[in-house]
């Protein structure tokens, strides 16, 4: 088969994989799909290998690899025979690999009688039982306090809704018609994956399609391996979580060598009975991102880039726990800290490409009372670059959903915004400086439980090459008068009036300070980006106001710096 | 009225189309110039008197521009205004963070667009309304008055006021903006409730925030222009295109440049609809492809779908916006899929040895390869060109195609790849049109149609080189070329009614209001909007509700009966016709009301000719390749064709500044207005 035709089906794969998440996003129920985008959708062999995935959101990058391989595996193990026109569900983290919200889809491409491949789906449910509203707590010990555990079974048999299953489910669950509307999508969109597949094979021949498929695997493994080909190198991080008085290590040994990638993360810390555990494929789905974003971000992300890394993650630690162990933030925060250590680690050997250290929390915020939950997350500084200073106000590393905003939270819940804004001097210093953190203040109108998960409060964002760390995130109640800080992985009960203030961390960030372009400062001081203090402190830049303006004291400044 | 012409003028990046409409002989004639980008209105005059036509006789002129759009992509000699943003307190930073969403995943070294109004320019003031218009804080009219006093000593422009709820209750900004006014009377304040009254704080305050960055560049813009017409005897009517399609009288073009900024792709997509009427085609893709760029309108019985929302400055994938990237404005825009392939799209090997098309573009300077200005990377062009598609001359002889420089171009690809010449030709052909017909597909399938049940329309430069193939891809199989299909977005310009859009937040359950307060909110937008179509004998007006389940975040737009019942049965079914699924026993929210009013304009007739069914005799013969590879392929040229040629492929259609390719196994036909129908 010649190259171009390789070409032509690779690329049609990929657009099928994007039309599956045209179709989940427009036939969803809930915001978090239809706004906020938190869903992926994929294309596999018949051996359960990633061919193509439309993603959204890093974090089901490779866990949607892995959850897949695992799901066909459990099958096969349990005798469970799939046949034609069958979806399986699955949510079992230790099995889909992300957590209990996410839940998994998969459907066989059957061609002639033959499984030739899988489409499948991963879609974030607003709850799905457990102990806490949106079923995201730090306060549980056990994955069963954290929602109802589905694994592989058969959601449609033979084209037919199993409605013993879908009533189990929704029986477990806080909002029903979501959950139904939801896989109902996801149904949808995994039929009109097998539609668009068997169509390419009737234009091009299955033969062909598979030969194609396969060549695109080998296309990304020659790909990844020319990238570090002249690469050899050992590199070593540790990075922390915090989890109530203590700092959980992640250790990190990054190995290239010979065309091989082997990232080891013996040393890190054992499991917890603690929702911060992160299951392998949310480990996988983070290393494969770092790894992405600082070797080359348009390596294609398949199964061929799997064939050339070797990822060590010892049993019964964070970063590849073992059942029962709770997981729901190692979803959403240990997977932040994974890319983290990364970073930290190749920064050694690719200083100018990797950031300093981004906010490093999802900062996640959920706020839910008699017959209402809302959920969502806030961005903060990204770290500081090679050449540029770090956004302000954004998401980093392994999310990016969208804020949900100020005047549509107040038309539907109980809750006034009171300040969505920038955090001053929440940078860190640098040449090159980290971006700020936002500040977040609502107000809450009816009593109501705030559960508040997020990090980087007590170590802050790091710099780089002599840059300064970025701010860490405080966060804090206002409760009869009094501001009491909150810890980041809180649960607690709150009354109408009380106020919660959210301050996200800022960017680490690049180079020495004192090397920055005082007009760069200047511009900053006069956004109020960085505080005249701050300038004079970590910058030695002496700036005054004068008529209502600021300016640079050139005299006193170069003596500050030494010029 | 006295007989004389009706003059369309499209400013694009490169060249400035003008379509006239002679009311004597009742013919359309088309003039190609070159743009002038520093002065686009130098350009449009120098059109005008190429094509002879007196400037006293020029009964209407309507104005399609790129302005807007250039601005955002930093073009040197675009100055921004001195703008200051008020806020409400708390919230100056609401314009910067945007949706927190960066809009590269894998690029550490992102950008998001920078903020149009830099912090030191946002101010803030105490007050608060909150959801239902209720005064929590009233407007702290001291400390506003502090602001104005900076405002006026630091020579701000334009002010834009942008208070949280604003489109609910009004009153603060109004009041703000009267204490700027008292003491800053020289400068323009711009409310946020005024441009759009829709609730999403972010989006409506970039929405005022890019009217103003805009309005004075643009007010400059069209002052100059009609006064160099003036001077040249023009006393006729001008109008502007707007991005919805409509057009709109000078006084509201300044009042709302961003209504504009996509106003060239509207007036094809207005063409495409005109045609799909006469024609009787309810179901239309238009398909327009350039230099740089390939987009796509969708037709539904004779009106072009509308989206209410846009980024300028946006990048996009797989044919749609990516949310985050560029500057969200909140009018009605046609809705464009769009994809970054147009025939001075670069062709390049990675590093992988694997042949890639796009996203850059070598644009119209320099150009193709074939252009021979010095471009070294092969593009689209230069593989039509290879492939014998395109012949060796273009537009109408102006431009000579170097088909050695080409032939060298893509052969250190075919060296790197290992495949001959022809075949990389032909793969990036192939490879281009992959990419944008899943792109077209993928978006018409995300509004809830299903590509099979189309007609194509293909115009554009390079759009009918590509189109049968595309069309194929998409399972399509009718394909029109409309007449001069190089210049038929400017057409579209004659075409188009003069449109206003008015929209108002509603946000309550449809068990909370009567019909009469709905009738009432009508009432009060349809005062408004009649006031910008002055002077129009016949108007229409089509009144819509925004209508979701409650918890949803998605709308659907309904028509507006005057019967509450019927909305909402009519908002189930369209929702089980777009989103698969309807819940008849959730409860309905409706979120906006929306009015178009639409002053009709008499249209220029595209004339019908008796059809003579005949088999035309080529103009010559030359090797084309195609999938079954190089075939003696008949060359016409469209301008011998006459209605009721019937022809079949492989062939090409030579016309002025396009070229159209029928591959083997398609008939092509003329039809009574001149438009070529090609099926297989």
């Amino acid at each position: 088969m010649d190259k171009i035709t390789v070409e032509v089906i690779k690329s049609s794969t990929s657009y099928i994989a994007e039309e599956m998440g045209i179709i989940l996003r427009n036939t969803a129920y809930s915001p978090n799909i239809k706004d906020r985008l938190d869903f992926s959708c994929a294309i596999l062999s018949s051996n359960g290998e990633l061919i193509a995935q439309a993603e959204h959101i890093p974090v089901h990058l490779g866990s949607m690899a892995i959850g897949v391989k695992n799901t066909v595996d459990y099958l096969k193990k349990e005798s469970i025979e799939i046949e034609k026109d069958d979806v399986i569900i699955v949510n079992d983290p230790y099995i889909a690999g992300t957590h209990l919200n996410d839940i998994t889809l998969l459907k066989p491409i059957f061609y002639n009688d033959e499984i030739i491949g899988y489409v499948a789906n991963k879609a974030h449910h607003v709850d799905v039982g457990g102990y806490a509203p949106g079923s995201i707590s730090s306060n549980v010990k056990e994955l069963y306090h954290e929602g109802l555990i589905i694994p592989p079974s058969k959601l449609v048999i033979n084209g037919k809704l199993n409605k013993e299953l879908l009533n189990l489910i929704t029986s477990n669950v806080r909002v029903p018609k979501s959950t139904i509307g939801d896989l109902k999508a996801q149904i949808a969109s995994l039929n009109i994956g097998v539609e668009r597949i068997l169509k390419l094979i009737e234009k091009y021949g299955d033969r062909e399609v598979t030969e194609a498929w396969n060549k695109s695997l080998d296309y990304s493994e020659e790909y990844l391996k020319s990238k570090i080909r002249d690469i050899n190198c050992i590199c070593e991080a540790v990075d922390y979580l915090e989890y109530k008085d203590k700092l959980i290590n992640i250790n990190m040994k990054i190995e290239i060598k010979n065309g091989k990638i082997k990232v080891d993360f013996t040393g890190t810390h054992r499991q917890l009975d603690a929702p911060l555990n992160a299951v392998y494929g949310v480990t996988v789905a983070s290393t494969s991102f770092a790894l992405k974003a600082v070797i080359d971000p348009d390596l294609p992300m398949n199964h061929g880039i799997f064939r050339v890394l070797n990822i060590i993650a010892p049993e019964e630690t964070i970063v590849n726990p073992k059942k029962p162990a709770p997981v729901s933030v190692g979803n959403v925060e240990t997977s932040q800290r994974i890319v983290d250590v990364i970073f930290k680690a190749l920064y050694h050997e690719f200083p100018d490409r990797v950031p300093a250290a981004s906010n490093g929390s999802m900062n996640n915020v959920i706020i839910g009372g008699r017959g209402w939950a809302f959920y969502e997350t806030i961005g903060g500084g990204f770290g500081g670059r090679n050449g540029k200073d770090g956004v302000d106000g954004v998401h980093a590393n392994m999310t990016n959903t969208l804020n949900t905003p100020i005047e549509v939270i107040e038309n539907e819940y109980p809750i006034m915004i009171l300040e969505y804004s920038l955090r001053e001097d929440s940078g860190g210093a640098g040449k090159y400086r980290g971006g700020l953190g936002i500040r977040r203040v609502y107000k809450m109108l009816s009593d109501c439980m705030l559960s508040i998960i997020a990090d980087r409060i007590k170590i802050s964002p790091w710099g780089v090459n002599n840059g300064y760390s970025g701010a860490c995130g405080e966060h804090y109640v206002i409760k009869d008068g009094k501001k009491i800080p909150l810890s980041g992985k809180d649960t607690l009960y709150l009354s109408c009036g009380d106020i919660v203030e959210i301050n996200t961390p800022g960017g680490g960030g690049y180079g020495s300070p004192y090397e920055r372009d005082i007009n760069l400062i200047l511009e900053d001081v006069k956004d109020e980006k960085i505080s005249i203090k701050s300038a004079y402190r970590d910058y030695k830049v002496k700036i005054i106001k004068k008529d209502d303006d600021f300016v640079v004291d050139m005299e006193e400044t170069k003596k500050l710096r030494g010029l | 009225m006295v007989m004389g012409y009706r003059v369309g003028i499209d400013i694009g990046g490169t060249f400035t189309d003008l379509v006239y409409f002679d009311e004597y002989s009742k013919e359309f004639h088309v003039v190609k110039v070159p743009t002038t980008p520093k002065s686009p209105d130098v350009g449009a005059i120098n059109a005008i008197e190429t094509a002879k036509i007196e400037f006293d006789k020029i009964n209407i002129l309507i104005h399609a521009t790129t302005l807007g759009t250039n601005m955002f992509l930093g073009q040197e000699h675009l100055n921004p205004p001195k703008i200051a943003l008020i806020t409400t307190k708390g919230f100056k930073d609401v314009i910067e963070i945007g949706r927190q969403r960066r809009p590269k995943l894998y690029d550490l070294f992102f950008e998001k667009p920078k903020p149009l109004i830099k912090r030191r320019d946002r101010y803030e003031v105490e007050e608060r309304i909150d959801a239902n218009g209720n005064i929590i804080t009233p407007l702290n009219e001291e400390e506003l008055q502090k602001i104005a006093e900076i405002i006026k000593k630091k020579d701000y422009e334009v002010v834009v006021i942008s208070f949280l709820h604003s489109y609910k209750n009004p009153i603060h900004e109004k009041k703000a903006r009267e204490i700027i006014k008292n003491l800053c009377s020289n400068v323009d304040v711009i409310t946020s409730y005024e441009i759009n009254p829709e609730y999403k704080e972010y989006e409506r305050t970039s929405t005022t925030v890019i009217n103003a960055y805009l309005k004075p560049l643009v007010s400059n813009y069209l002052k100059n222009f009609i006064d160099s017409l003036k001077n040249k005897g023009f006393n006729g009517k001008f109008y502007v295109m707007q991005s919805s399609g409509g057009i709109s009288n000078i006084k509201y073009a300044t009042e709302r440049p961003a209504a504009f900024i996509e106003s060239g792709p509207a007036a094809g997509a207005i063409a495409v609809a005109y045609f799909s009427k006469i024609l009787n085609d309810n179901k239309v893709i238009g398909f327009d492809m350039g230099g740089t760029t390939a987009k796509a309108s969708t037709i539904i019985n004779n009106s072009p779908l509308v989206t209410n929302e846009y980024e300028v400055g946006g990048e996009v994938h797989a044919g749609r916006l990516i949310k985050g990237s560029g500057y969200p404005v909140r009018f009605p825009f046609i809705d464009l899929a769009e994809v970054s392939a147009g025939g001075g799209t670069i062709a390049w090997v990675d590093e992988g040895n694997a042949l890639r098309v796009g996203p850059i573009s070598a644009g119209a300077d320099p150009g193709p390869v074939c252009y021979g200005k010095g471009n070294d990377k092969p593009t689209i062009t230069d593989a039509n060109l290879i492939l014998g598609r395109l012949g060796e001359k273009l537009s109408g002889g102006l431009l000579k195609l170097r088909k050695d420089l080409a032939e060298k171009a893509i052969s250190k690809l075919a060296e790197k790849i290992g495949e001959s010449v022809e075949e990389i030709a032909y793969g990036i052909i192939r490879l281009a049109n992959t990419t944008m017909a899943k792109a077209l597909r993928i978006v018409t399938v995300e509004r809830g149609y299903d590509p099979r049940d189309f007609v194509m329309y293909v115009f554009g430069g390079a759009g009918p080189l590509h189109g049968v193939e595309l069309a194929e891809e998409m399972e399509i199989s009718s394909i029109l070329i409309p007449p001069s299909c190089g210049v038929f977005s400017a057409l579209g310009l004659l075409l188009a009614d003069c449109r206003v859009d008015k929209a108002k937040s509603i946000l309550k359950d449809i068990d909370e209001v009567d019909e009469e307060e709905i009738e009432n909110i009508f009432i009060e937008l349809i005062e408004e909007g009649l006031k910008e179509v002055e002077g129009f004998e016949e108007i229409k007006i089509v009144k819509q509700i925004d209508v979701r389940y409650k918890g949803q975040s998605y709308e659907l737009t309904i028509p507006w009966t005057g019967d509450l019942k019927e909305l909402a049965d009519n908002f189930h079914k369209k929702h089980e016709t777009v989103y698969k699924f309807s819940s008849l026993e959730e409860d309905i929210e409706l979120v906006n009301a929306r009015v178009t009013i639409i002053g009709l304009l008499t249209k220029p007739e595209i004339k019908c000719y008796e059809v003579k069914e005949y088999k035309p005799k080529p103009e010559s013969y030359r090797k084309v390749y195609f999938s079954s590879g190089w075939e003696e392929t008949a060359i016409y040229n469209r301008d011998k064709l006459k209605p009721g040629a019937i022809f079949e492929g492989p062939a090409v259609v030579e016309e002025y500044d396009s070229t159209i390719v029928i591959p083997p196994d398609y008939t092509a036909f003329v039809d009574k207005y001149g438009c070529l129908r090609i099926e297989r």
